[in-house]
């Protein structure tokens, strides 16, 4: 990261950053309510990952079960079969609407990163005469590319993550 | 609802169909509770859930608050109802943990590991007619324990067959799946998938050996090609969904073959495409760990294990390949909750275990790319057997053409409806038995 430019600049430099993140964060969010998956995947860095724990304190998505833990080639395995016709538990697909806020920027962000981003999400979802609620807190590890941001990873820690779940199939 | 005599339970199954009461009548779903989750054998859990002595694991049987628990005294594995002995307050809320005494919260009553009373607070309230030392005032132990290569079982009824005259056969099951472990041991482990679906349990029974469905069920899993994307590096390349190699639809299921054993216990032949445990450096040092600790034709046999889910009725399933327990907990009679934990193969290299935990993220995460399919066809099947007029859910694949070989165990072609006809019997013989 370059420091003249992020992060540990003047407090206008601060500003412009996270207003920066913000867009970027609820941009993320408007791709997958508009079920524009391809284009999520993309935002993802080339060894960028996706993952949602199982347990509230789980350390890592290697030697214990996620509810998701994708890497690019899954991303794409997932969004083909989204948008396979005979995906029957997206007949009809699920409506989803995203609800990003209480964004920070951390003060340390880890290796290989430029930013880590906190932020909480709550997403409502509706199939077939059924509404669900999820409210989760997230981390997203950024690098930044040009103007924009790339993802090196996003992690989404669910309140109820060591519940049993419905069928979930978009991801949050 | 009719009386519950075995001429009202015969009027809702034959031989080749079941009522569609079966999957929708709460009172038939609070009589399995009683007659069958109540009677037979239930898989628990197993042994390396509770490792040091204190450990419990919390689980429930035939929807009952149980906990698995290894005792400090004699370090044997116990099972207890999760109640306290003064009042019935549930003792823990916790999934797991380690304790050198329950605690109630409610008046601090206090239990061993094994259940028995430990403290009673202001004890000389009591007048000398009770027995506060005695089993009344514990936590109670589940009639039935016995274990089986360390899986746990119990049942909640103080008679019956024995664990080993029930499994019959699936004692080899359980025994390709330990064997499979140079160390010849295995552990659960690497944490649980917890989903459920608006469905009856009966319904997740039906599919795990029903080899008729892949095929349009998980189509969305289904390249051009006729073959499922790669689960991993273990699945070659990729189970043959909807043609065998020569093009031709669903004849290769067929040929997989089917199993069923007595007490509704059977298995399904390995997925077409998938044998076989890959290759690779890791691969190679398994092989050879496993060829050291079992020899030639043993690691021959477990290698090559012609069978993909293990079902023993009525709530665990085992998978060898993809290493894993599935637990089926009926919570109502139109919802069911599942419960997956990797089965971690000791002495085998670490990567073996490490890559089982990434797949099964693939196959049964909530978020699954394949289970999910299933949990909308239980779904669908919950709603289209309410509906009037048809009855009868007719199960006639291969009805009147099993081979009967084998006196315990029949065999009939991949796609037959046997494995649910073997169920549907067993459930009646356990529902309209009176008394164990």
């Amino acid at each position: 990261m370059n420091d003249s430019t992020m992060g540990s600049g003047s407090p206008q430099h601060r500003a412009v950053d996270l207003r920066g993140v913000e867009a970027f964060l609820v941009q993320e969010a408007e791709l997958l309510d508009d079920r524009r998956f391809e284009e999520w995947e993309e935002l993802f860095d080339e060894d960028g990952y996706y993952w949602v724990p199982a347990r509230p304190d789980q350390e890592n998505p290697y030697d214990e079960l996620s509810i998701f833990f994708d890497d690019r080639q899954l991303m794409r395995t997932r969004i083909a079969r989204l948008r396979h016709p005979r995906i029957h538990i997206e007949d009809p697909p699920t409506r989803a609407v995203r609800l990003v806020g209480s964004i920070r920027i951390e003060p340390e962000a880890p290796l290989g990163v430029d930013l880590l981003v906190a932020s909480k999400l709550f997403m409502a979802t509706y199939r077939l005469r059924e509404q669900r609620f999820y409210a989760a807190r997230c981390h997203h590890a950024l690098r930044v590319r040009g103007a924009g941001f790339k993802i090196a990873w996003k992690k989404v820690t669910l309140v109820n993550c060591d519940d049993s779940f419905d069928a979930l199939t978009v991801p949050f | 609802m009719a009386t519950r005599d075995a001429s009202w339970l015969r009027s809702l199954v034959g031989e080749d169909r079941v009522h569609r009461a079966v999957y929708r009548d709460p009172e038939i779903f609070d009589f399995e509770m009683e007659r069958i989750f109540g009677r037979t054998w239930l898989y628990v859990g197993h042994e390396s859930q509770v490792p040091n002595p204190g450990d419990f694991f919390a689980t429930r049987l035939a929807g009952q608050p149980v906990l698995m628990v290894r005792h400090a005294g004699d370090g044997k594995v116990y099972v207890l109802f999760n109640r306290c002995g003064h009042r019935g307050s549930q003792v823990t809320t916790h999934a797991r943990g380690n304790v050198k005494f329950f605690r109630c919260s409610y008046h601090g009553w206090t239990f061993k590991t094994d259940g028995t009373v430990h403290g009673i607070p202001l004890r000389h309230g009591y007048p000398e007619c009770y027995d506060l030392k005695g089993g009344e005032f514990g936590m109670r132990p589940v009639p039935r324990v016995d274990f089986y290569r360390g899986f746990v079982f119990a049942s909640l009824a103080p008679n019956g067959p024995d664990l080993l005259t029930h499994l019959g056969p699936m004692t080899g099951r359980i025994d390709d799946v330990v064997d499979r472990a140079p160390a010849g041991e295995v552990a659960l482990g690497g944490g649980v998938h917890k989903y459920h679906f608006h469905g009856n349990w009966k319904l997740q029974l039906e599919n795990l050996n029903d080899m008729y469905h892949p095929h349009a069920s998980h189509e969305s899993t289904v390249a051009t090609s006729g073959r499922q994307f790669r689960r991993g590096d273990r699945d070659g390349g990729g189970a043959e969904l909807s043609t065998d190699r020569s093009g031709n639809p669903l004849s290769s299921w067929d040929d997989a073959g089917v199993w069923a054993c007595p007490n509704g216990h059977g298995w399904c032949g390995a997925m077409p495409g998938t044998s076989g445990d890959g290759s690779g450096p890791v691969f190679e040092r398994y092989q050879a760990l496993l060829r050291t600790a079992h020899g030639e034709a043993r690691t021959d046999e477990v290698l090559n294990l012609k069978w993909h889910n293990s079902i023993f009725y009525p709530n665990l399933v085992l998978q060898a390949m993809a290493q894993h327990v599935r637990v089926i907990h009926p919570v109502a009679v139109d919802r069911t909750e599942i419960h997956i934990y990797p089965i971690l193969l000791k002495g085998a290299p670490q990567e073996m275990n490490l890559e089982v935990i990434r797949y099964l993220n693939i196959t049964h995460a909530p978020a699954s790319l394949i289970q999910t399919d299933d949990l909308e066809a239980f779904r669908r099947v919950q709603i289209g057997v309410g509906t009037q007029g048809a009855e009868w859910v007719v199960f006639g694949r291969g009805y009147g053409a099993d081979d009967g070989t084998n006196d315990e165990t029949r065999r009939a072609f991949g796609t037959s409806e046997l494995p649910i006809r073997n169920q549907y019997k067993a459930w009646l013989g356990l529902m309209s038995t009176q008394s164990a």
